[in-house]
């Protein structure tokens, strides 16, 4: 089989996982090629119009496990393909030399057992940093019950090291992925953060340690494939991030791949749910929202009308009007509508003078939904009065205009 | 109406502000040769280049202003709008009585202006950084040729000496007739420089370059989703006017 066939049939086994984001290094270019840069750069965007920053393959789909999910499940007839570690390498530099990429993005299923696979991933990486002399971004995927030994010396080249959570409970992954379990899947995630922060440690005392996964591990969450509410893959979320301490948790919105009486019938990706999931994610990493104010066991579920913000303003509305020139940054953050940089706009432009609903425009605030939430020097231009089910009828609509297909979903 | 007239080099734009600020009438605008058009009322004053005056522009501007405001006048410069020069001296004529905190009066109208100038840039450094692709040539050099909006190539070529380190590359500029070229014979510590380099170069692949355009472009076709095709929000990220020297786009 020839690279290009390959390429073809393990790229687009590779495509359904959907962190494309390259930032959060900075790797210097010592002496050969690439570095890889901190706020993240985008090469191209793909029909879809997603980010296309890094190559993402899998090393292999031969997999010996039967995830009823998954389009590389054994059972399944499809096309089976295998890179050589030098074909991944030569890819990878010849792409990043001519700026295609941001770095490399490899996973891969599991063929004959986890610790082959694991060394097959290892030798790629060793030959992309040690003799080629690659300084980009490496995203790599653990596999599962692999030899924690590799594991850690696969730390030690790549930037981003993930564990794949898949789906977010012990049942569905009992139901779905009958040969992982939770434990294979915790246990490579406590042990990769255990020496992210160890050696964070180590690299304060010796500057010349040898960094692991500096730009932090990351997982990803199907959502739509098994009955948990948000409230539930919210707290999963919060938990990840506070225990594990993750860098980022991604979703993706179930796309039936195969048909099993296990899975259910969707006519639809949940495309909505997923953007929820993401924003309100958001709430948490950056605007200082906890999931137990997001939703709770009586509210389980997102308004697929209302981003999480407006949601949680509009069932707490004892905060606002909050007046803008008095508001702290906090309270600003909670406002529908207002993100960190108008925020940030209005805390340094009020330092010069107050601030009244025409400065606000003309320092780039966008208005259309914070203007229900705020006062400025005391007045009120949402509508004639403070009312909730104005409120709820004016940004309904204005949300249902709005292509939310538009709104940034990575980064 | 005075006209100033300078020759379109940033040192030239700054030699022009130097002698704005002592002449007794301030220019009513500020252009270059190439761009002024004579009216009735135009009155010209030509300026030389003066390199020791640019220099002391520019330390007074770092130094009684900001380095931030040093960046944003040269951005603003990059920007090639039309009048921004004018604005670049109303701009420092602010900063020079308020100091630093001229870039917080974010309501102030040649702020604005200045600050708008100056994200136009830099979105398009960065996007540019993304969006260029360099193509293998027969003599091992790696070419990329761009036509940006902005005068961007100062800002991309110190990017692209970090990150692609151990090769020959050249990007040229094909709407301004103008080359970054690194060579990794140089032996200046900055490896690369500006040329002026005219549009009707005549390139030829190396070998291997169309195998792997071909391949980039599979990868490119695979990755994208069919269930979520959505052309207009690719297009709104990747405008279009950026696809002619894009491998997987044409
Ligand atoms: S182990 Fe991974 S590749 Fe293999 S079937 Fe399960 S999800 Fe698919």
């Amino acid at each position: 089989m020839d690279l290009k066939q390959k390429l073809d049939i393990l790229a687009d086994a590779a495509k359904y996982d959907v962190s494309c984001s390259s930032s959060g290094s900075t790797r210097s270019n010592r002496g050969g090629v690439g570095n890889a840069a901190v706020s993240g750069i985008c090469h191209s965007w793909s029909d879809d119009g997603r980010c296309v920053s890094l190559l993402k393959i899998l090393f292999t789909n031969y997999c010996i496990y039967d995830c009823v999910y998954c389009i590389n499940r054994a059972s399944n007839d499809v096309q089976r393909a295998t890179f050589t570690p030098e074909e991944v390498a030569k890819l990878t530099i010849s792409f990043y030399r001519r700026n295609y990429i941001e770095g490399l993005f490899l996973s891969s299923a599991i063929i004959k057992n986890p610790d082959y696979t694991m060394e097959k991933l290892l030798q790629t990486v060793h030959l992309l940093r040690n003799v080629h002399n690659f300084n980009g971004y490496i995203h790599l995927k653990a596999i599962p019950g692999a030899d924690p030994r590799l594991i850690y010396r696969t730390g030690l080249l790549v930037d981003r090291m993930s564990v794949n959570i898949e789906l977010p409970s012990s049942e569905g992954l009992k139901k779905l992925a009958p040969q992982k379990d939770k434990q294979s899947i915790l246990k490579p995630m406590g042990f990769i953060r255990t020496h992210i922060q160890g050696n964070q440690e180590e690299r304060k005392m010796f500057r010349q340690a040898p960094t692991f996964v500096p730009a932090g591990q990351s997982t990803q969450l199907i959502v739509g494939a098994t009955p948990e509410p948000d409230f539930q893959v919210l707290r999963l979320t919060e938990s990840l991030y506070n225990n594990f301490s993750l860098k980022r948790v991604y979703y993706s919105a179930y796309v039936p791949v195969n048909t099993s009486s296990l899975l259910p019938v969707v006519a639809q990706p949940p495309l909505l749910r997923e953007h929820r999931l993401y924003q309100a994610d958001w709430l948490l990493r950056f605007y200082g929202f906890s999931a137990n104010e997001l939703l709770n066991e009586r509210h389980p579920n997102f308004d697929l009308d209302f981003d999480p913000k407006e949601d949680w303003a509009l069932r707490n509305l004892y905060h606002f009007p909050v007046e803008i020139n008095k508001a702290d940054y906090e309270m600003l953050l909670r406002v529908p509508g207002l993100g960190i940089k108008s925020a940030l706009k209005i805390i340094s432009a009020r330092r010069e003078t107050a601030l009244d609903f025409d400065d606000l425009k003309k320092i780039g605030v966008i208005l259309k939904r914070a203007i229900y939430f705020i006062t400025c020097k005391g007045k009120y231009y949402g509508g004639l009065v403070f009312n909730e089910e104005f409120m709820r009828q004016r940004l309904g609509q204005s949300n249902r205009q709005l292509k939310w297909q538009q709104l940034p979903l990575f980064d | 109406m005075i006209y100033f007239l300078y020759d379109g080099s940033f040192d030239g734009l700054l030699t022009a502000i130097y002698e704005a600020f002592y002449s007794p009438i301030p220019p009513t605008q500020i252009v270059t040769h190439d761009n002024f058009i004579p009216n009735l009322f135009s009155e010209e004053r030509h300026i030389t280049t003066d390199l020791e005056k640019s220099e002391k522009v520019y330390k007074a501007i770092k130094e009684k202003i900001s380095s931030t405001a040093l960046k944003n006048i040269y951005h603003a410069y990059l920007s090639e709008l039309t009048q921004i020069e004018i604005w670049i001296y109303q701009y420092l004529k602010l900063g020079f009585k308020l100091g630093v905190r001229i870039d917080n009066r974010v309501s102030d109208e040649i702020v604005m202006k200045i600050h708008h100038a100056e994200r136009k840039v830099s979105f398009e450094n960065h996007r540019l950084k993304g969006l260029l692709r360099f193509q293998l040539l027969k003599n091992q050099v790696y070419y990329a040729p761009i036509e940006p909006d902005h005068n961007i190539l100062s800002l991309l070529a110190p990017h692209f000496a970090r990150r692609m380190a151990d090769q020959n590359w050249l990007i040229h500029d094909l709407k301004r007739g103008l080359a970054a070229v690194y060579s990794l014979e140089s032996s200046n510590t900055q490896k690369w420089s500006l040329f002026s380099l005219d549009k009707s170069l005549q390139i030829q692949f190396a070998e291997d370059e169309e195998l792997f355009q071909d391949l980039w472009k599979t990868f490119f076709k695979t990755v994208s989703i069919e269930e979520r095709t959505n052309l207009k929000l690719q297009k709104q990220h990747m405008p279009v006017r950026y696809w002619k020297y894009m491998v997987e786009k044409n």
